[in-house]
């Protein structure tokens, strides 16, 4: 029998900016690994979750298309250059008008992407670019992250009211917000049954996070 | 939090518990969860401060430990009428809250999971799932491709995890418990020896009580609380039994089927997924095997209610078409759990070696055809016809259920009394049983007083009766004993 299961697009955008170099571009990897293997071992994730990766230094490019967590190989990344977070919004909107299914009278269309950024630096291009490209686009939630002292979160307020903070960018901390992550996504493929149009409710940030208001 | 910390919590009952920090807890809706260092048993603590405090919630779960609790018996401070028998068997279907933490702040203790809950070894080739709880949707959805096989279970496991869930279902349903949010991750299930655990009971909604917060998970919210979950309060419904009473045919007709019963091709809204899903599984929800409305059914069903007995097939309608938008007339536990049980004395096995459901639900002794693999079987087929004779009209009896016999069919009690039934309480001990020997059926008697021969005589213990096309004998001659017709076609 077909199958009737809509997908939930997941797009991570991850700066490979220079100032990553080193032991943060490393706990990235390993995030992701851990990221996939935990959803993998979940039911409903592993049912409807799709995971897509968009890297940016002095520009950007989706390096992993949305592909099915079990299809899934892990990206070569490596830390390098600037921090073009307008070109890597650019990007999200072309992948997800490409990419995301829409519903139509004859198409079950995809539930609305999540999103995950996760920048440790100001943008060094013209960021107002990649929000205008964002408008019309259904992104449903995207959540930013800024990593360390000199992430700019007011920058990552024009493009989404959830930002979270995180102090340093350790081994251990990155770990946590991917373990969030993938909290996050199996959460949502679990209650997507809220209301039409109510955003997701996603668990509570790790400790020594912040959110900022 | 400082992950492998032991930390000691104290129990209203004055017991303390030791349990192991985890920064990486498993979290869930409402609480979180540790582990005691032996494992047997977790500590779970809510993540909401305020429900910690508020004094209703406590209140409820303090009721559910003890004088609900169907896992004590009543002298032990459980749940009225119940016996040592009952509370032993329950324990075994429910991951019960078995006591109530105060320090360092309010919280529950319950048993682990049994063992054969969590996946081992070799359970899949390309997923690591060791370790793993097996929520059914790994067994039913399309993530079942990835299972090792001798994990999948065979059609009747499948349906012994159905009849296993009905009882549980229907024992909270009895106390006026409704569970609110019995779904896939809330009823593990292990289909390899068929049976179920019911887990996250603090969450019922019980008698008297100020309700809970939940509504249920996506797939398994009766239509009725998810089309009116954004409303005002006055026009609200809640969860309570006769929601119960959709999610459990949900989760069985999963179970037999491996497919929800409301995820079919028809879609109901092009404007977004959330508002499709909505009315979906809300307020336009359809049956895909709505006789009276094709509209949402796949093009390729092969097997269907129909497959199943004629009594099963009913009990779907009622659940799925006449009572999916009307809470009142879905079927109740108990009667899914007689259908079931009657359905289980129908089961024929299979004569294809390649089919991989191996038993299916004969309906029709003129068509006995596997549904899943479309095997027809050649050999003679004995049904054994139970009747009761009705209280107060000697003679006049009625049809009690079918059996369909095959080598070695063991018979309980509730083969031979008709006051008997196939529940918790009954003895498990094998009375009679079916042998083929020297090319004929026998019925021979293991332990039944007073069974009569078609002929009238008595049948001792060792003895048996020939199960020929006609025969008509008393299974006991003691009061409440059943008749049995049988035949063979």
């Amino acid at each position: 029998m077909a199958d009737y299961i809509r997908r939930l697009p997941v797009y991570l955008l991850l700066d490979c900016s220079g100032s990553m170099a080193g032991e943060p571009i490393e706990a990235v990897k390993q995030g992701i690994k851990a990221l996939v293997s935990e959803l993998k071992s979940d039911p409903q994730a592993l049912e409807t979750a799709c995971l897509s990766v968009i890297t940016f230094d002095s520009s950007a490019r989706q390096i992993t298309p949305l592909t099915e967590l079990m299809l899934f190989k892990e990206p070569q990344i490596a830390a390098g250059g600037a921090t073009a977070l307008g070109a890597a919004l650019t990007v999200l909107s072309e992948c997800i008008k490409a990419e995301v299914r829409t519903s139509t009278p004859t198409q079950k269309g995809d539930w609305k992407p999540l999103v995950f950024l996760l920048t440790d630096g100001a943008p060094t291009d013209n960021l107002d670019d990649g929000i205008d490209a964002l408008k019309g686009v259904a992104a449903g939630n995207i959540i930013a992250c800024a990593a360390g002292a000199n992430a700019n979160t007011n920058t990552l307020k024009k493009i989404t009211n959830n930002v979270l903070m995180m102090n340093n960018l350790t081994a251990g901390d990155m770990a946590q917000f991917f373990a969030w992550v993938s909290g996050s996504i199996k959460a949502s493929s679990k209650s997507i049954d809220a209301m039409p149009g109510e955003a997701v409710a996603l668990p509570p940030p790790p400790q020594g996070f912040v959110i900022v208001p | 939090m400082n992950s492998g910390e032991i930390r000691t919590a104290t129990l209203e009952s004055g017991e303390t518990i030791e349990y192991v920090l985890d920064a990486n807890a498993p979290r869930g809706g409402m609480k979180h969860t540790f582990f005691t260092p032996d494992k047997r048993f977790v500590v779970q603590f809510f993540n909401d401060p305020r429900n910690a405090h508020d004094p209703q919630i406590q209140d409820r779960i303090r009721s559910i430990v003890s004088i609900y609790n169907p896992t004590v018996s009543e002298k032990d401070g459980g749940a009225l009428g119940n016996t040592e028998k009952t509370a032993d068997y329950f324990r075994t279907r429910f991951c019960w809250p078995v006591g109530i933490v105060s320090s360092p702040e309010f919280g529950i203790v319950c048993p682990t999971y049994p063992q054969n809950f969590f996946f081992g070894d070799g359970a899949s080739a390309v997923l690591n799932l060791k370790g793993k709880d097996k929520k059914s949707n790994w067994f039913t959805g399309r993530n079942r491709r990835y299972i090792a096989a001798q994990e999948l279970g065979d059609f009747r496991m499948m349906l012994r995890t159905a009849i296993g869930l009905a009882r549980s279902v229907r024992r909270m349903h009895q106390a006026g418990l409704a569970h609110s949010d019995l779904s896939c991750n809330n009823v593990l299930i292990d289909p390899k020896t068929g049976s179920s655990v019911v887990i996250d009971i603090d969450s019922l909604v019980v008698p008297g009580k100020y309700p809970p917060e939940v509504c249920g998970t996506r797939g398994y919210i009766a239509p009725e609380v998810l089309e009116t979950m954004g409303m005002d309060s006055s026009k609200r419904s809640y969860p309570c039994v006769q929601t119960d009473l959709h999610a459990l045919p949900v989760l069985m007709y999963e179970y037999l089927f491996l497919r929800h019963p409301l995820i079919g091709p028809k879609i109901y809204s092009h404007e977004s997924a959330e508002k499709d899903d909505f009315l979906a599984m809300g307020p336009m929800a359809t049956f895909i095997e709505n006789p009276n409305d094709t509209s949402n059914r796949p093009p390729d069903l092969k097997v269907t209610i129909q497959s199943l007995s004629k009594g099963l097939e009913n009990l779907f309608l009622r659940a799925f078409v006449d009572g999916l938008h009307d809470p009142e007339e879905r079927p109740t536990a108990m009667e899914w759990e007689a259908e079931l049980l009657r359905a289980w004395d129908r089961l024929k096995q299979c004569p294809n070696p390649n089919c991989d459901k191996k038993w299916f639900i004969l309906r029709d002794e003129n068509q006995p055809v596997c549904p899943f693999c479309g095997t027809r079987t050649t050999d003679r087929i004995i049904r054994i016809r139970f009747q009761s004779e009705m209280r107060g009209r000697k003679g006049v009896f009625r049809n009690n259920g079918d059996a369909f016999v095959y080598d070695g069919m063991p018979l309980f009690d509730w083969h031979v009394y008709s006051n008997v039934h196939n529940d918790e309480k009954a003895s498990t001990d094998m009375r009679a049983y079916v042998c083929k020997h020297n090319g004929m059926w026998l019925l021979v008697n293991n332990g039944i007083e007073g069974m009569v021969s078609p002929s009238g005589r008595l049948v001792p213990k060792g003895s048996a009766v020939e199960l020929k096309d006609g025969a008509v004998f008393r299974m006991t001659n003691r009061e409440n004993g059943l008749l049995a017709e049988v035949s063979v076609t």
